[in-house]
Parts: structure tokens; sequence; C-alpha cells
């Protein structure tokens, strides 16, 4: 805590976090607002973490809360995990702003509102009865109430070429200012923007600096704003930084496997929400040798990425669940030829068409068994936006070594939070290795496509191009070493345990499952993907009422770490909080045959760092 | 499709593989295998680069028979995994192998796909109008009434027709050919094989199980000749064993024609295998009542898929340089963590955003809310498009007398009062003369406009939106809006009932 420094001046409090949520209309360039706060932050040094929260249908009607378009930033001055529990700040821009996003506001939080759009026609829209700003409701909160748009207004008098309706659309700009100035940060990032974005239109860069410049003077000379806050530059490693969402570190991650095996990146899909960013990132990347194809369907995308992989290429597809489902069979066939290619799926909520727009990690079992026959993949899984790149390169090196699609199992969640990356350099990244079977000529006898590596039991990855080497794959059962089609029962019986054995063997190839606190004790928190920050920051704050608690986060799934049923037993009990009814918690029965106690969540929004704990405490008693 | 010849010697047997080939004794497939393992050496290709790729049925099995490389796939998605594996490896001579079944029917869509790209394949459609591997149903290409296995009363569906579908998917190469005409097949295959983009070929293959008469007509050599029209580009329609017959156009509609008795080649179609018109009149020609069209019906270049994709990573790695990681790293906002000191915050790179698009590329529009068709209209429409009336004026220094009466006059509900330079300083409208005039003003002819009048009104430019006029009229209750130019000079006016009229119409 910082004292009082003057007495015109408002206290400056010092905060070792906050989390703000911005809502308003889908129109009010809520997500702009928030982006350009998240960037201020980051370039500040804060540690940040970014949750957008789009209105699922893109033109809702202005003012209902159908149309809320929030966005949540968290920024600390310590490492962070999540982008929040519960916003201390919300920013709401109509009544339907604040309608939607009031519960999710911590108890005592600061409300800022527009009261200019607080009209009856817009507190009827949110379903408001009696204004809200009026009735008492609000007591328990602060409530800064500033009339937004008549300020905004009469700010940009001077620029008589713009109509009101143009002024209100800088209105954003305005509450950004006014958050500026409360969080005690600098205008200038948002201004170098502003002036590249409209370097065509100047005048309209001129408007909503104006805008921001009137908020955050607002801010300064008002008697509403009894205190700002500050939060220092979090101690991030040594290192420059940018900021990234999961989708497109998942493409940077895919680029650079694709350069570090030396082959061409092959990129098949579909446009399907929350997956198509990544298709976005990686088309403009041509000059990578990036050969995207947007194919006339789910399963032909899946199809195509089988032909690219016998072609050679590192191929990929990217989908989300209800694309899954469609392309099963021929993943079931990429699983027969035996070769490498790569399966994202950002999961959202299902099933069905589910939530498009919202989290869920219930497609574990779809990647795992969700094909005919016995048909083993590899599974990966990020921790979070950052970890794409990571787990992306991860997936390429394992589906080469074994031959056998792979699949990413990112979120919805992680695909669009932020948060700061450490940019690696591109040399150290380590190669993929690659082999393929050269040429051969008479005499050298015959190829045998399904001859296995001792070590791997890979097959070779003979690539069509090659002299002598003309071989036929098929989905029908086949023989060992020639891969003809065969019947035989017994060839049936070999082929189905090499294929499961081979992914088994990865367990060779990827690390130990590490814990974060005590190697033994009462309680092992198993989570992957998503809920990772959630889970830690729990886990963090059981430790520091002195429990025996520790938490693995699980980045392999299939196979699992060769540690990971020994690691299980060390302690009394296993919680596994997951973004589904359990699927994981299943697997871990059925593989490990081990007691592990579920906690679950089907909300389609991020768990609640304060409910996994609850949990802790529970089992704990 | 064509790749890149080669000097080598390679013969027939290069291409038969060690596989016991198990289709029916019989069976049409044969024929067609003989005559692809019999083009495959001539036509220069290192067997290397040869792929062959299929789906599910009979006709699949193919790839297996061919000592090439081979796919065989899923049901239907034969020219998906080849469409990805001709991105992949842009060299490769590639040949889809398919059925009336696994091509028209569960992969009708990667079909029409795949050629409309013009992806660079050989898709050969075995046609036997007839599910073989699943023992006797009926095909999307059966006839109706056929009777199966799945249609006892008969097929009552509407059979495809697959050169019309090629065609409507805007095949550059179309062909049609049958298994027992082995001379024309393996000259089908060929002239395939040539074509750069997508070669699309029908050849109408034998069932002896399942669908033995289907082609009777077409096969026996004792008949075929009169009922196969032989395609060749340039060259008149003619046909028949005795070459005596021949098709004629009858307005839009083909006819079968007898040459002699005045009727002469010179009447006869010519054809074109570059016309789509010609193609499509061809495709509706069905046997028996026509002869089935055998031979290239269309045969056309463009751009194939895979060059235009490679020529855009050639020219974006031309323009771009080859991609280079940590460039791609550092496209953001950077900053820098020092070693145990405090930070120093720096920006560098190019500044960019990528949420919100949508928003910052309408900051800059006008009314990005709107949101119906009325409203964008609206928006859209200026108030030049309402017509404005030319305005009636008065001079600023006249009476209320002649002003009343000029309203009478010309039967309005406004007047525009300017000064000595023709300026619009107010306006004068019935509604002042009812309440500030009427029964208050004793001596009209005393009393002057310029007291009456609505001074400096509010005013609107030809240029501006309906939407503007509505919004003032509403806010202000103003039922008149007079236009002006640039030095201030009324030049027409616009009532509410015109903007009433307006919407009325936009409405409907
Ligand atoms: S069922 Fe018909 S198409 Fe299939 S192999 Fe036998 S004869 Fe040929």
């Amino acid at each position: 805590m910082t004292e009082t420094i003057t007495k015109e001046q408002p206290v400056i409090e010092e905060l070792e976090s906050v989390a703000i949520r911005f809502a308003g209309d889908s129109g009010d360039g809520m997500q702009l607002t928030g982006t350009q706060f998240t960037n201020t932050s980051a370039v500040l040094g804060n540690d940040i973490s970014t949750m957008p929260d789009f209105p699922a249908e893109i033109r809702a009607p202005a003012g209902t809360l159908a149309g809320v378009s929030g966005f949540q930033v968290h920024f600390s001055s310590q490492d962070i995990l999540t982008p929040g529990d519960a916003p201390q700040v919300l920013i709401a821009m109509n009544p339907a702003a604040l309608k939607a996003s009031l519960p999710e506001l911590e108890k005592g939080g600061i409300i800022v509102v527009n009261t200019d759009a607080f009209t009856k026609q817009n507190l009827a829209k949110a379903g408001y009865k009696a204004n809200p700003l009026e009735d008492n409701s609000l007591q328990g909160y602060q409530v800064m109430e500033v009339a937004m748009t008549t300020l905004n207004r009469n700010a940009l008098d001077e620029f008589t070429d713009l109509s009101n309706r143009e002024k209100d659309r800088s209105q954003n700009f305005f509450a950004l200012g006014l958050v500026f100035w409360m969080f005690d940060r600098s205008m200038e990032t948002t201004k170098d923007w502003l002036y590249a974005k409209f370097a065509k239109r100047p005048e309209i860069a001129a408007a909503n600096f104006k805008a921001m410049q009137t908020g955050y003077f607002y801010g300064e000379t008002t008697e509403t704003f009894q205190r700002r806050y500050m939060v220092r530059p979090a101690s991030l490693p040594a290192g420059t930084y940018r900021k990234v969402t999961g989708n497109e570190a998942l493409a940077m991650g895919l680029v650079t496997a694709a350069q570090k095996m030396g082959k061409p990146l092959f990129y098949g899909t579909y446009p399907i929400t929350p997956a198509s960013d990544i298709l976005h990132a990686l088309a403009p990347l041509r000059n990578f040798d990036v050969r995207t194809f947007q194919a006339e369907d789910e399963i032909a995308a899946m199809g195509s990425v089988v032909g690219a992989a016998f072609g050679g290429a590192l191929a990929v597809t990217g989908t989300s669940g209800p694309g899954v489902a469609l392309k099963s069979e021929a993943i079931g066939l990429g699983v027969m030829l035996e070769l490498p290619m790569i399966i994202v799926n950002v999961q959202r909520g299902g099933p069905s068409t589910g939530l498009p727009t919202k989290t869920e990690q219930s497609d574990l079992l779809q990647a795992m068994y969700g094909r005919n026959g016995e048909s083993p993949v590899i599974i990966v899984a990020p921790a979070s936006p950052a970890d794409c790149f990571d787990i992306a390169i991860e997936a390429a090196r394992l589906a080469v070594r074994a031959m056998c699609p792979a699949f990413i199992l990112s979120e919805g969640f992680l695909a669009n939070s932020a948060e700061p990356w450490r940019i690696p350099n591109a040399e150290d990244i380590p190669t993929i290795e690659v082999t393929h079977p050269g040429p051969m000529h008479n005499g050298d006898g015959p190829f045998l496509p399904y001859l296995r590596n001792e070590e791997t039991l890979a097959r070779p990855w003979a690539i069509p191009g090659t002299p002598g080497l003309e071989h036929r794959v098929g989905g029908l059962s086949k023989a060992p070493n020639t891969g003809n089609v065969s019947y035989d029962p017994a060839h049936n019986e070999q082929m189905n345990r090499e294929r499961a054995e081979k992914v088994a063997r990865l367990a060779n190839a990827i690390p130990e499952q590490d814990v974060f606190g005590p190697k033994r004790g009462d309680l092992l928190v198993v989570s992957w993907g998503g809920p990772y920050g959630v889970v830690r920051s729990a886990v963090q704050r059981a430790q520091r009422e002195g429990k025996s608690v520790a938490h693995a986060q699980l980045r392999y799934i299939n196979p699992l770490p060769r540690n990971f049923k020994e690691l299980l037993g060390r302690y009394k009990h296993v919680l596994v909080p997951e973004m589904n009814n359990g699927q994981l918690a299943m697997l871990l029965r059925g593989k490990l045959d081990v007691n592990v106690i579920s906690y679950t969540n089907m909300t389609a929004r991020p768990m609640k760092i304060a409910n996994v704990k609850a949990k802790i405490d529970e089992i704990l008693g | 499709m064509s790749t890149a010849t080669t000097e080598i010697q390679l013969t027939r047997k290069d291409f038969v593989s060690d596989q016991t080939v198990r289709w029916c004794p019989g069976c049409g497939d044969y024929a067609i295998l003989a005559q692809m393992q019999k083009v495959m050496p001539e036509l220069g290709i290192p067997k290397e680069k040869i792929v062959f790729v299929s789906g599910i049925g009979c006709s699949s099995r193919f790839p297996y028979y061919m000592d090439t490389y081979g796919v065989h796939s899923i049901h239907g998605r034969a020219p998906t995994l080849a469409t990805g594996l001709a991105v992949s490896n842009p060299e490769l001579c590639i040949w889809v192998i398919t059925g009336d079944g696994d091509g028209l029917s569960i992969g009708g869509n990667h079909l029409i796909h795949a050629i409309r790209r013009n992806v660079n394949l050989n898709i050969i459609l075995f046609n036997n109008r007839i599910y073989g591997l699943t023992k006797g149903q009926y095909s999307p290409t059966s006839r109706q009434g056929k009777v199966t296995k799945s249609s006892p009363m008969g097929s009552i569906e509407q059979p495809l027709n697959p050169i019309a579908l090629a065609l409507a998917a805007e095949a550059t190469f179309v062909a049609r050919s049958i298994d027992a005409h082995t001379q024309h097949l393996e000259e089908t295959l060929r002239r395939a094989a040539e074509h750069p983009g997508t070669s699309f070929v029908e050849i109408y293959q034998n069932c002896v199980i399942f669908n033995p008469n289907e082609w009777d007509g077409l096969s026996d050599r004792s008949v075929r000749d009169d009922n196969i029209l032989y395609l060749e580009h340039g060259m008149p329609m003619v046909f028949g064993k005795d070459r005596n017959k021949g098709i004629r156009l009858n307005g839009f509609t083909p006819e079968v024609v007898e040459l002699g008795n005045g009727i002469e080649e010179g009447d006869l179609l010519i054809h074109d295998a570059t016309s789509t018109q010609l193609a499509f009149i061809l495709s509706s020609m069905e046997y028996p009542q026509f002869p089935a069209p055998m031979g290239v019906i269309r045969d056309v270049r463009k751009p194939d898929y895979v060059s235009q994709l490679m020529g855009q990573v050639q020219t974006a790695q031309a323009q771009r340089g080859v991609g280079d990681l940590n460039k791609l790293y550092r496209a953001a906002d950077l900053w820098t963590v020092n070693e145990r000191e405090d930070v120093a915050a720096k920006v560098a790179g190019e500044l960019s955003l990528d949420m919100d698009e949508e928003y910052v590329d309408n900051l800059d529009k006008a009314d990005m809310d709107a949101t119906t068709q009325v409203q964008d209209q609206l928006i859209e429409s200026s108030i030049a498009d309402l017509n404005p009336h030319v305005p009636i004026t008065i001079d600023v220094q006249s009476s209320l007398e002649r002003a009343t009466r000029q309203l009478n006059l010309h039967n309005i509900g406004c007047l525009l009062v300017t000064d000595a330079r023709d300026q619009l300083v107010g306006i004068f409208t019935e509604r002042d003369v009812l309440m500030k005039v009427a029964g208050l003003v004793d001596d009209l002819s005393d009393a002057k406009v310029a007291d009456y009048m609505t001074p400096s009104p509010v005013t609107i430019k030809p240029d501006q939106p309906i939407a503007q006029a509505l919004h003032l009229m509403s806010v202000h209750g103003f039922r008149h809006l007079p236009l002006v130019d640039e030095q201030g000079h009324p030049t027409g006016i616009i009532s509410s009932r015109d903007v009433v009229a307006y919407l009325n119409q936009a409405v409907n």
C-alpha cells in the first residue's frame, strides 16, 4: 500500500492483480477496448490473461442480453494463470451489459456505468422493471455513474463533420481513457495504434483519441473517483515477450513443426467455430510453403489430410467436436494406413451443435474411442494459450515417430484467450527427425511397407515418387510386413496389437509426469487442458494454508506418462476436475485401475478457483 | 491430367502387381484393367510417379492390381485423398478409380468439388448401374423401373446423368467409353492422361453378375456401330455401320437423320469439344433413344488447382522472401523483461490488432448498426432520391398578406424566406399561420413575414441520407426541411409527406 500523495489527488492503492470486465453491445467495440487495455498492460510488463466472451448470435438485437459482448482481462504483478474468477471492476455500457455481467462481479466491486444508456427503452430491452441505478439493487457495489454519451458528444463538438451517431461510436474510447486513468496507465500504445490504424482517416483517429483523453481527464478532474489503483509489472523470466492467443500459438507451432521437419505444411480444413482462426492465421503464410486447403466438408478435409500424409507433407486438419464426428471414418483410415497426421480439435460446448462459442473438454473420449474398431491414436492437450505452440510441435514429433494420427485437444477457452509468450529463438527448437526409405532397385528384394522399426514399431514412410517402393495401402485388414490384404485371423490380431503397442511405446519418448507441490501426500489434483490455471491457483491457495496438496497437469493423455500410475499411488486421494462429465476420470479408472474423485463442470464457462478450492477442502476435511 | 514425360522403357508387365485379381469371371473390370496396364507404359511417366486412388466397391479394388503407388481408401472419399495427395506432391500422375455408387452416391459431393477445382486428376468412373460389391441393389444410375433386390417392384428414382453432372461442375475434360470396345477405351484413357486438370471419364462397365444385359446394344460387335456415336473434334456426327446416319439439330433438339434424300453431311452437327452448349446436348442423348455418344465430349484448358496454389507459394516467397520463423514470432507488439531489473517497457514491430476487426472497419463507415433492409435503404439513399420539390421563396421584406396568398396560390404548406442575396434566412409554414397569425394579426398587409417566420431553419444537403431527414423530423417535429447549396441559396424542399411516400415504397 502506498499513501495519499496530496490532498487533491485521489488515493492510489497498490494491488497485486485486478480483473476488469468490459461489457457492452456487440456494436460497442468492447473486444477492441479490452484488447487495447490488454496490450497496454502487457507492454507495461504485467502478466495478463484474457477471455473474450462473444455473443452467440453474430448480430443479436442491440441492447438485448443476447447481444452483450464482453472482454475480461486479468493483469497482475504476479505470475497469473487465469482470466480471474470474478472481476473486481465492471465497465457496463448499457443496462443489458450490467445485467449480464453483474452475477460475475466480485461483491463490493466497482461498476462504471454509462448512465445515458439507461433509458426506459434500454432498461426494458434488458428486462429491467426498474432502473437498477435508482432502486438500491446495486447496494454493496461501488457504482460510478458517468454520462458517457453526453460527455463524449460535448468533447467532440469540434468535429463538426461527425454526426452524433458517429461520435457515439467512439464512446468506448472514452470508457477506455477512464479505465486507463483509474489504473494509472499511459494512453500512448493505444494512441499509436489509432493513428496507425486510421492513417488514411486522421480525423477518425483524432476523434477517438480525443474521446479517450476526455475519459482520462474526466477521471482526473471529477470527484466521482476517489481511488486509483496501481498494479506493478510482473517478474516474468527474462526474455522478449508478445501476447498470443491459443489459436495463434497453435498456427505458429504447426508452421514451426513443418519447417523443423523440412516439409511443406498441408492444412486441410472446413470452417468451424472456434477453430477457423487457425486457418485464418495459416492462409497468409504461403511464403512458408503453407498449403491451406478449404475443403467442401469436414469429411473431405480429413480425406485430404490422409492423402497429403501419404504424399509426404506434414498433414494437419483443424476442427471442433462436430467436425471430428464427421471425420472419424477417415481418421480410422489414417490409423490403418499408419501415416503421421495431426487432428486439432478446438473443443466447444456439446453435444450436437451445442455452444459453438463456449468452452468445454467433452471430446476426450471421442478422440480416444470415437471410431469403429480398435483405433488407437496419440492424444496431447495444451495447458495454456502459449503452450499451444509447444504442443503442436510435440504432436508432430510423436505422430512421425509412431507413424500414427495425433490429436491435439485444444479448447475454445484456450483458442481465444491470450497470455504473454516468451518468444523462442527458432534456431533453438530441435529439428524433428524424419526418415524416408530411399530408392530400391531390381534385386534389392521386395519393399515391405509394413515392416516395423524394432524400437518404435513404426512402419516406413515411403513417399510416392521414390523409385522401387511402389506399394499399395488400404483400409482392409492386412498381413504383417507386406501390408497385403489379409483376412487371416492371426494377422488381424497381430496388427491390432502392434498398432496399440506402438502408441503405448511413445511413453518412452515423452517426459515423466512432474508435480507441483509435495512428491507424496494427501491429495493430488490432476487436470488437463484449459483448467490448468484455475486448478494450479486453487492448489496454491490450499498449499498456503499448509495443506498437503499437489498438482499434476497432464499434457500427454495417450499414452500417459510412464510414471503416472505409480505417481497416483503416492497420494491418499486423487481429484480430477474437468469441463465434462468425468471423462478423464473414467479413462484413468479404466486404464490404470485407480480410484479417483471426479469434479465436473458443464456450464461451458471456465471453472472457478474458489469452487475447485472448496472441493479440495471438502476432500481434506 | 498430364505430367512431364521422360524417356523410359516400360512394358505392360511392369504395371501388373503380384496380387491375384478377384473380380467375377467375365466382369468388365478385367478389360479396363488390361487397357490401363497397356496405356501406362505409353505415357512415358516413370511408374514411381503414378498413384491410383480408389474408394469402396468392386472397381475400387483396382489399385491393388496396378504395380504403382496406390491407396484403397474409404467409400466415396477417393477424390479427397487424391486432392490432398496432389497438393502435397504436385509431381505425381494421379488416377481416381470410382464407380456409380462410390462416386455418385456416397461420394457425389467430393466428385463435383474435385472437378470444379480442376485438380490435376484422372477420374475414371466405372458405371455398371448397379451395386455389385453389396450384391445387387439399385444405384444412382439405375434406370427407373429397374428391378433389383432393394427395388422388387422397380426403382422409382430418377437416375443421375454422370456426364451432365461433370459438365455442370465445369469439368474441363469429359469423355465416355465402354469396357468392351478396347481400342476406343485405350484411346480415351490416353486422351484423359494427356489433359492437364481434371479429366472425367465415364466407362460403361458390365457387371455380369447383377446387371448383365445393361450394355448389350453397345457392346455386341454386330450391332454396336449402329448404336454408338463416335465423337471426333471437328468432324460431322455421322454414325452407323454403313455410316449412313447422323445427328442434326432441330431447333435446340438433336435428331437422328438418315443420310441421302437431300440430307448431306453438311447438314449434320459438327463436333466441337470446346463448346459447352454442344457438350450439354451430347450429355442429354441417351441410348436407346439416341446412339450413345462415345469419345471426348469436352476438352478445354483452364489453370489447374495445384499449379495455382504453388504459384501463390512462389509469388509469396518472391514478394516477402522465404518464410522466416523468427520474423513470424515477432510480428506483434513486443516487450522485453530483463534479468533482475525493472521492466523496460518497449514497443517494437508492427502494431496489430486481430480482434473486433469488423468493429474497427466500421468505425469510419456510416451507421453500422442498421439491421433491417429498410434501415439500410434509408441510410444508403440520399435526399436527392426523394426528388425534392422546387421551393417557393418569398423575400424577407414581404408582408404576411403576400405570404399567406402565396401559400394558397401554390397550394403548399411552406415558404422559404430569402434575403436580398437570395440566401435562406427563414421558413414560413401553414402552422405559423395557424399558431401565430390566424386571429392574432389584424392587418396582414401591415405585418412583415420576417416577424412570424422561423429564422435560421435547420437545413439539409441533397447528399445526406434520408435517415438524417427522418431523424430531424422525428426529433424536432419538423414537417419541412429546406435544401440549400454551398452558398446558402435554397435549392429544394422536402416534406414529411415525401418521406412517408418513400417509406411506403421501401416497405413494399
Ligand atoms: S459383382 Fe459385378 S462389378 Fe463386381 S466384380 Fe462381379 S461382375 Fe464385376
